[in-house]
């Protein structure tokens, strides 16, 4: 009876003894962990941080007109519709429209 | 009591018996010695049991709480957050904390002080070396200088000094240099408070860690900015102005999209400017606007029904005498004028005419309810205090064409919103999300359809002052000012306030040039005549530039501009 009390005894001090010593390198292994996140954490914080400072300088209108400056030589300007014409012919047949309809209007101011 | 059960137990006693001495002493003292070896036991039992449970709770905590743990303390890459973001109304950054590091020196460590300082001289020849030295001699611990960049750093770095030390610390960094004034988005000194503009005046609220991840959202727009500060220095340098300023106001809401006070600074950099053209002259100047101030006559004589657009005020005289003042028209007008061709013509006698038929009672209720002898109601301390004015004899009659009564140009912006937005009285803002509308009107909803339509005819018809801002499809209204300083009549103050679209009001701009010179090189396309300036009024000037600035700015505000789109595509070319 005594033999066994103390087995027992052992055997859960034992227990205890290395669940406590695996319980407590656990705890540390999760804080290292913990803390190496954290890190990672703070410098891709510090990068985005910096990263988004760049951004919104870089993409600040007076640097990319400095930029298109640098780059680009395009310039664009408005132009009316009427001034477009996808072809030659399509050129033609409109001037060839504006002269009858001038010559109309000719027409009929001489008449009157 | 237990004693004296015992010994009646012993008197009772009828039989007895032997025991082996020997042999039970030898069992009690085992027992003993059990009962000693399971206590132990127990307590081991307990003191393992305790440490399993301190270390479940540590566990249970680590997983559960948010906060950082004792190694985060230590840790260089932490970037704790003391103050918010500052962005534009679409979320562009204006301003950040970043971190950065002063370059500190501890004497007792520098080894040889004069190697040091040759050093430094060949380094950094920017550093006054004899103030260095004579810190060095004190043997207290001095910064070397402060705000350093990683470059400056690395420089120090490689000076290989054991006595520098690299202090950090948070510094506001402002993303767009000198398109934000200094007192407009402000300045924070070196321990993050705000000294100046939107940081100074919401110090309290940047600084709060229940929110220090959510931005402070302001109300003006970057991409409008740049457009409005690029237009504003190429008048300024045009008309050879001393400076000039300029704002974009949303009629409804007071929303401030551009605020643009010239010269300025790149407010990254902390100076010590006493020069007076670098106070912000939207907000803080104050002057007498002159002509800008008919339009409130004309409304006032509307809002009263003493007249119509189109009532014909007959017999209007050259000049008008008021006690020892001359009042006249710098151009001559005809003898009959309609109310709106007063306006259109910017008639000063006419503009008397009518302020006498108001008289001086209303007039004075008038300006009292705009508000524009008060300071500006806006969410910075940099503001300007109007004049006050007496009602003396004849200041009726000056006051109703802008003269001998002073405001700041946000004030005169935000009364002409009034004016256009259907009479609703508005706070100006800058910051978004803020209650701006008054339940007051200063004008009903007709008086300001009419002003409406007569500021566009001051810009669209043959007569009228603001001929360049007149830009296809944006229906431009407006009216100009052109007036000596208050009180030095050597500075010459031309502004003009339009409203677009006419059709149904979005946006106030005010243009202010100070001092503008006539270009003689500059020619203008007036009505398809080239021709150069006659006159140093605000028609050849600030109108010019607000026209190219609408020019630019009216797409980006999505004005539904059907005219231009209808007749107009974008041409490349490459030179």
């Amino acid at each position: 009876m005594f033999k066994s009390k103390i087995i027992i005894s052992t055997i859960v001090f034992l227990f205890f003894l290395i669940i406590t010593s695996i319980i407590k390198n656990q705890t540390r292994i999760i804080e290292k962990k913990i803390y190496k996140l954290n890190e990672l954490t703070n410098l891709k914080e510090k990068d985005i941080n910096e990263s988004q400072l760049d951004f919104h300088f870089l993409t600040s209108p007076a640097e990319i007109e400095k930029k298109i400056k640098m780059l680009g030589q395009n310039n664009y300007l408005p132009i009316k519709n009427s001034k477009i014409f996808l072809s030659l012919s399509n050129y033609t047949n409109i001037q060839k429209n504006i002269s009858v309809i001038n010559n109309l209007y000719e027409e009929k101011a001489k008449k009157n | 009591m237990k004693k004296k059960q015992k010994k009646i137990k012993d008197i009772n006693q009828s039989s007895f018996y032997f025991e082996d001495y020997l042999e039970t002493n030898k069992k009690n003292k085992s027992l003993k010695k059990t009962d000693s070896l399971q206590d132990r036991i127990y307590l081991l039992f307990f003191f393992f049991l305790s440490l399993i449970l301190i270390f479940s709770i540590k566990i249970a905590h680590l997983s559960l709480s948010t906060s950082p743990t004792f190694n985060q303390k230590l840790s260089s890459s932490k970037f704790a957050l003391i103050r918010r973001d500052i962005v534009d109304r679409n979320g562009i950054l204006i301003s950040r904390n970043i971190n950065t590091s002063h370059a500190a020196v501890f004497p007792k460590l520098v080894k040889n002080k004069k190697n040091f300082l040759i050093k430094l001289r060949l380094n950094f020849p920017e550093l006054s070396i004899n103030e260095i030295e004579k810190k060095l001699n004190s043997n207290k611990y001095f910064y070397l200088k402060k705000r350093i960049d990683q470059s400056e750093k690395e420089r120090f770095w490689a000076l290989g000094e054991k006595g520098i030390k690299f202090e950090f610390f948070q510094a506001r960094m402002y993303t767009h240099g000198n398109l934000f004034n200094h007192d407009v988005v402000g300045q924070v000194d070196y321990d993050n408070y705000g000294i100046s503009g939107v940081e100074k005046y919401f110090d309290k609220e940047l600084k709060d860690k229940k929110i220090l991840r959510k931005p402070l959202k302001l109300t003006l727009d970057t991409n409008i900015q740049y457009i409005i500060s690029e237009e504003l220095n190429k008048a300024i340098t045009t008309f050879r102005a001393t400076g000039g300023g300029a704002l974009l106001m949303d009629v409804n809401t007071g929303d401030i999209l551009s605020l643009v006070s010239l010269p300025n600074f790149n407010i990254n950099k902390r100076l010590v400017i006493k020069d007076k053209q670098y106070t912000n002259k939207i907000t803080k100047g104050v002057y007498e606007l002159g002509s800008i101030f008919k339009t409130f006559t004309i409304a006032l004589a509307l809002e009263n029904d003493l007249v119509t657009p189109e009532t014909i005020i007959k017999n209007i005289p050259r000049s008008l005498r008021c006690s020892i003042h001359k009042i006249s028209d710098m151009k001559e007008h005809p003898k009959n004028l309609s109310v709106e061709e007063i306006l259109v013509r910017s008639s000063n006698v006419g503009s008397v005419i009518l302020a006498k038929k108001i008289g001086e009672e209303k007039f004075k209720e008038f300006i009292k309810n705009t508000r524009l002898l008060k300071n500006p109601e806006l969410e910075i301390e940099e503001v300007g205090t109007p004049h006050k004015i007496k009602w003396n004899k004849c200041k009726l009659e000056t006051v109703s064409f802008g003269h001998g009564i002073t405001t700041t140009p946000v004030q005169a912006a935000s009364v002409y919103s009034t004016m256009v937005n259907g009479g609703k009285l508005i706070k100006p803002s800058l910051i978004e999300g803020r209650e701006r509308l008054e339940a007051k009107n200063l004008i009903s909803p007709n008086t300001s359809k009419k002003i409406n339509g007569i500021l566009r005819k001051v810009v669209s018809s043959e007569n009228g002052t603001a001929y360049f801002a007149d830009k296809n499809g944006y229906y431009v209204g407006g009216k100009t000012g052109t007036a000596e300083g208050y009180g030095n009549k050597k500075n010459r103050v031309n502004t003009f306030i339009s409203v677009f679209p006419t059709n149904k009001p979005k946006y106030t701009l005010l243009v202010m040039l100070e001092n503008p010179q006539i270009n003689k090189d500059l020619i203008y396309d007036y009505r398809g005549v080239k021709t150069k300036a006659p006159y140093n009024t605000s028609g050849w000037n600030s109108v010019y530039a607000a026209g190219q600035i609408i020019e630019k700015i009216g797409p980006i505000l999505a004005i539904n501009n059907k005219e231009f789109t209808n007749q107009y595509v974008a041409e490349k070319f490459n030179n």
